[in-house]
């Protein structure tokens, strides 16, 4: 598959409009940031990773999640890529070097379902217990990225974004060291949660699934709740039909 | 609220934070949210990476440290995350000794009171925290036999869920007696707080709008009668002399240390932390009670799938209608299937119909079930058509037993010899396994809930146990989650085999009280923390000497 011209636009376009939105205490921490690179000049638009490594983790969530571009059969359903998954796993592990550390959003309301102000958008700061939970298990988590990151390239000859997509897809099926099962984790996580976490752009993941996302202070109205929304038939697919049948088979 | 109403100065520590702010106005704010991964990132619960537990199933097996029965810790306490379902516990519950009789291996017991006598606690508790339901659509039998109620609830039901309804009318083609559950969540504006508007975050969620206030509602009764809270401070240890309990000591979220007297002191961080702090204080225990008998809930799940029509089950209370038929030891077949497996009886018990799962939950069941399914590319499209077909969750009926869990002296907390929390004081050790009744109990009605899934149109039905035993070898190795603890701390008349007296009095503390769900002797069939509240309101009323 060669979707190349396009993802570089994604990315260009993807960088530039990140950098517009990013608060000037997480620019001032990406300056602060060390972290090996692959004798590339550090890109600053991320938190803990350097260009590298951002870039061989979108194409491996891309093709965990993949989109249009990655895999014909997606054609107008998002995936990763669209969703923007890795600066969604770039926030998580760089959460602590913000002053009010991106672990967990605000509320009670978000701005998408009747209220005026995104009370989701202001992190939460953590209690002492928290903070020394997340100490420990970011630091796990970073160390077990660089190492992936670095099992995948070297699975792929020294560049995991060089080889093909069914070479890359026979990579991450051997879930080298388990972190093709981790970044999987994640990236379920950035395509699917609330979007203040950095990922699900536009909603595209609660889009494509027909799942509304938060509700308050909206809600729903008490008809929605009890009555059918009238038929919608399964259509068989493959895997569906697999699960069925597993399932229909459990003792 | 009882002790502070009656004058008393009362001041409440927690261990957790508090994500409310101004719990004496009308409508406090919250912090609480339509938030997945939140809830996921142990927000409102003990993170296991600083507050871990062990768990054994049995005293050789080898231990696991993490989660644990890990209810929230937080103000508001494990009514934060319930989705606020308040059954009454049942006649047979509070005398199982005396009306249904003993089993081998269990210590069954009395309550030191009956149903009569709690009765009128019930009421207040239902009142204050505002139940909704309509009593005289209880069925005669098997629910109101064994739990009468003598007046309305303080608001009708709200609006039934529309999965809840499709199994309920499945119940009841195969002659089973399904109903609307009471719940505490409002079907009206109730007293200053609002009416809930089905945002469909329920179970596992904080109520953005404290149309779900629970145990909130007391502690907010207290606050404005002038008792203070301290949150984000651990009682780490009591300060005892002779037969007297003369304080407390505890940490701040700093590490630094201070006391506290009082006149009273009161334990009431549920089965498993009551316990650890007890045990962390040396509280005299020449019987070797404290921690013994700790139960849980069995919860055995049955999944229906509906290929015709999405469920929409992200809407509403998570699910409204029960079943009690199965928590009636005289369920029809019931008594020989116990017979059979060399029990005078066992119970399973009420079934909560309707729930399905949010979106990150069904993404991962999906992660596993690839693996399963296309080990060669256990992700991809395949993946991707999985969330769109949405067969395990917008097209998903869930339906749960929450089966009754008998007290056996080897299930237990104790200390764990080597495993230290994050400030360095040793963590709680669960040892803890199903006994016969449970086994034969749960293979009993396990085929039920595909039976009542099937009749209720589902075009595929499974059940998967939670027990693990090697009857069930799916469930090996898994740590209870149920999160309906009891047990510890059990209340009896007989100081060698139980640690506090009807008012959760210690047994050697004359004024050590313990208040939370260690002191049931039993587990009853049903959701536990209505009993929970109606208890501890009937002991602060004794303790008050207002009763």
């Amino acid at each position: 598959m060669t979707v190349v011209p396009r993802r570089r636009v994604l990315k260009t376009v993807g960088l530039a409009g990140l950098a517009a939105i990013l608060p000037a205490e997480l620019l001032a921490a990406c300056s602060s940031i060390a972290m090996p690179s692959h004798g590339t000049s550090p890109d600053t638009s991320f938190l803990v990773f350097d260009a590298h490594q951002a870039k061989v983790l979108e194409e491996a969530t891309a093709r965990l999640i993949p989109g249009p571009e990655d895999d014909p059969s997606e054609a107008g359903h998002p995936g990763a890529r669209e969703a923007n998954v890795t600066r969604y796993i770039d926030t998580m592990l760089g959460a602590l070097r913000l002053s009010s550390p991106k672990i967990f959003a605000g509320g009670p309301f978000s701005a998408r379902t009747g209220s005026h102000v995104d009370d989701m958008a202001t992190f939460l700061q953590l209690t002492p217990a928290q903070a020394n939970a997340w100490t420990q298990r970011l630091a796990t988590l970073r160390s077990q990225y660089i190492r992936g990151v670095k099992a995948l390239d070297e699975m792929a000859g020294g560049d995991f974004t060089k080889v093909t997509a069914d070479e890359r897809d026979a990579i991450l099926a051997q879930d080298p060291g388990g972190f093709m099962t981790l970044l999987f984790g994640h990236a379920i996580e950035g395509m699917y949660a609330v979007p203040e976490y950095g990922g699900n752009t536009g909603l595209v993941g609660w889009s494509d699934i027909h799942f509304p996302g938060d509700r308050q202070p909206r809600g729903f109205t008490d008809a929605q709740v009890s009555f059918s929304d009238g038929p919608d038939v399964y259509v068989p697919n493959g895997i569906g039909q697999q699960l069925l049948k597993l399932l229909a088979s459990s003792p | 609220m009882v002790l502070a109403r009656a004058g008393w100065d009362v001041t409440i520590f927690e261990k957790g934070a508090n994500y409310f702010t101004d719990l004496t106005a009308d409508r406090p704010g919250t912090v609480f949210s339509n938030d997945e991964l939140k809830m996921d990132r142990s927000f409102s619960r003990p993170d296991a990476s600083s507050e871990p537990r062990v768990y054994r199933p049995s005293p050789q097996a080898p231990p696991i440290t993490g989660a644990v029965q890990d209810l929230p810790q937080t103000v508001g306490g494990g009514t934060v995350h319930w989705d606020a379902k308040t059954p009454r516990f049942w006649d047979i519950d509070f005398k199982k000794l005396s009306m249904l009789g003993p089993i081998r291996g269990a210590n069954i017991a009395d309550w030191p009171f009956d149903y009569a006598e709690i009765s009128p606690y019930y009421d207040q508790i239902e009142e204050l925290i505002g139940v909704a339901g309509d009593v005289h659509l209880f069925p005669a039998e098997p629910t109101l036999a064994h739990a009468p109620r003598t007046r309305a609830l303080p608001m009708p039901a709200g609006p039934p869920q529309y999965s809840s309804r499709l199994v309920a009318e499945g119940c009841s083609r195969v002659g089973l007696h399904p109903f609307i559950a009471p719940m505490a969540i409002n079907s009206h504006d109730y007293q200053g707080r609002p009416a809930c508007d089905n945002c469909g975050f329920c179970s596992g969620y904080g109520c953005p709008i404290l149309a779900r206030v629970g145990a909130l509602a007391p502690l907010r009764e207290a606050l404005r009668a002038g008792a203070e809270l301290r949150d984000r401070s651990m009682v780490v240890k009591i300060e005892t002399n002779g037969r007297k309990a003369t304080g407390l000591s505890w940490l701040d979220d700093q590490n630094n240390r201070h006391t506290e007297t009082g006149d009273i002191v009161v334990l009431a961080a549920n089965s498993i932390e009551t316990v650890r702090l007890a045990l962390l204080s040396g509280l005299p225990d020449p019987h070797d009670v404290a921690g013994r008998q700790l139960m849980f809930h069995w919860f055995s799940e049955g999944s229906g799938i509906f290929l015709d029509e999405r469920l929409h089950n992200y809407r509403g209370r998570d699910h409204t209608h029960d079943i009690d038929d199965f928590a009636d030891p005289d369920f029809p077949g019931a008594r020989k299937a116990a017979k059979t497996a060399g029990l005078p009886y066992f119970r399973g018990g009420k079934v909560e119909l309707g729930g399905t799962q949010h979106p990150l939950d069904e993404a991962r069941s999906y992660q596993e079930v690839l693996r399963l399914l296309a080990p060669e590319k256990p992700f991809g499209a395949d993946f991707k058509k999985l969330m769109r077909a949405s067969i395990l969750r917008d097209r998903l009926c869930g339906c749960e037993l929450i089966g009754e869990d008998l007290p056996y002296a080897t299930n237990r907390v104790d200390l764990d010899p080597t495993v230290r929390d994050w400030r360095g004081i040793p963590v709680a050790r669960i040892t803890y396994g199903p006994g016969p009744s449970e086994i034969a109990a749960q293979a009993f009605y396990l085929p039920w809930l595909v039976k009542l899934l099937k009749a209720a149109g589902a075009d595929v039905a499974i059940a998967i146990p939670e027990i693990a035993s090697s009857r069930f070898p799916i469930a090996q190795d898994q740590v209870p989650a149920t999160e309906h603890v009891m047990g510890g701390m059990a209340m009896g008349t007989d100081a060698r085999t139980s640690a506090t007296d009807w008012q959760g009095r210690h047994h050697h503390l004359d004024n050590l009280f313990v208040a939370d769900g260690s002191v049931f002797p039993s587990s009853g069939a049903h959701n536990p923390t209505l009993t929970i509240m109606a208890t501890a309101l009937r002991q602060a009323t004794g303790w008050a000497g207002i009763s």
